[in-house]
């Protein structure tokens, strides 16, 4: 498109006047400075910060257990905010380890377990059949300032933990083939779930 | 008069003998505060105990397991104050402490279940996890060990079975007689290779 005008003003700028090139060089600035100023957000959209919702099982700094909240990688650390809490966060240098694990669970929690165990007739272990949902772990192993080894673990949406696996990775966090094996013993226990 | 004059001698009899009583009860309060002092001297709570990350043994145990046993076990051996510091594995302060306690726990059996499973058939699916703890003191003498099971059979996620394995392990250190003493004999023993 940019080489079409340009061949076009060239060819035009002989024949016409004066006026003429001079509207179509101010065009040609005009789009010139227009251009660079479209690529910008374009760059700020590949570096903008990853973040996800998880659900912080435990050992997150000082995240309360069993809590759901964000998980963000931000400049340097591991970021989990919770909603109107003060965040926790882990410097991605510290992280040692990354795992990825996956398992079923009940959904609804204590009402829905108790509205199953009230139901006559075994309605409620019917219903158990179907209300259960598979989801991912990540547990992470890092590092506090006196050495001390920290394990985390996040459970979040199905086929998110590769997600946060790629971002830990493209930050510098190295991850062995034991870390591998891992993740697929944690897709067989899926699997041992689903029958 | 008579009273006026056996008074003095009758106050002396008197003093003599709550003396001779209050002595030899007197002596054994001591010993026994004495016993009690130098006892605390050698139970757990003048110790700290580092918490080793677990031992899989080879099992098809996945890492969120591990990570959540070890976790566990730093809170729940918190909770009974039993130990002065609760160290993680790798903290360099627990180098400088002379009376250390080193608490291992290698994974002996799992059976993995399912949450579902359990709902369902309540009989069915439960998660079986057992362990061996052994405490070591420094120098690799064994202060305690014990085979402890933690499951979860009817509600709750299956890694609640490594929570309720972390309470059972740390109930199972509180509770063990031979802790106090084992600990001075390991110590004593230290001393004598020290």
């Amino acid at each position: 498109m940019d080489c079409f005008i340009v061949s076009c003003t060239h060819s035009k700028t002989y024949h016409l006047g004066r006026r003429h090139a001079l509207w179509l060089s101010t065009v040609l600035l005009c789009g010139s400075l227009i251009a660079p100023a479209q690529k910008i957000p374009q760059i700020g959209d590949t570096r903008a910060p990853f973040s996800t919702r998880a659900t912080h099982l435990l050992g997150f700094a000082n995240a309360r257990n069993n809590s759901t909240g964000i998980l963000s990688v931000q400049h340097d650390s591991l970021h989990f905010q919770q909603e109107g809490k003060p965040g926790a966060q882990v410097k991605i240098g510290s992280v040692r380890g990354v795992f990825l694990g996956g398992d079923s669970k009940q959904v609804g929690g204590l009402p829905m377990t108790l509205g199953k165990a009230a139901a006559p007739f075994g309605g409620g272990r019917v219903v158990s059949l179907f209300a259960h949902k598979k989801y991912d772990t990540v547990s992470l192993e890092y590092v506090d300032a006196d050495g001390g080894i920290h394990g985390a673990i996040f459970q979040l949406k199905k086929g998110q933990s590769e997600i946060v696996k790629n971002e830990l990775m493209a930050h510098g966090v190295t991850i062995s083939s034991h870390h591998v094996q891992s993740a697929k013993q944690g897709a067989a226990e899926v699997g041992h779930e689903d029958k | 008069m008579k009273t006026n004059k056996y008074g003095p001698f009758v106050g002396r009899v008197a003093a003599l003998i709550a003396m001779a009583f209050a002595l030899p009860c007197g002596l054994p309060g001591q010993t026994a505060s004495a016993r009690s002092s130098g006892g605390s001297g050698t139970s757990a709570t003048q110790w700290s105990v580092q918490v080793d990350q677990i031992d899989a043994n080879n099992l098809d145990l996945s890492y969120s397991f591990q990570i959540a046993i070890y976790e566990n076990l730093l809170v729940e051996l918190n909770k009974t104050k039993q130990f002065q510091q609760v160290f993680r594995d790798g903290d360099r302060r627990a180098r400088k402490l002379p009376k250390l306690l080193v608490l291992k726990t290698t994974v002996e059996q799992y059976t993995p279940g399912s949450e579902t499973r359990r709902a369902v058939t309540t009989v069915s699916g439960a998660t079986k996890l057992t362990v061996r703890s052994q405490l070591f003191t420094r120098e690799g003498k064994v202060v305690l060990e014990r085979t402890v099971a933690g499951n979860v059979r009817f509600f709750g996620s299956n890694l609640r079975a490594t929570h309720n394995l972390a309470r059972n392990v740390a109930k199972t250190i509180k509770q063990s007689p031979s802790l106090g003493s084992a600990v001075a004999f390991g110590a004593t023993q230290a001393g004598f290779r020290g």
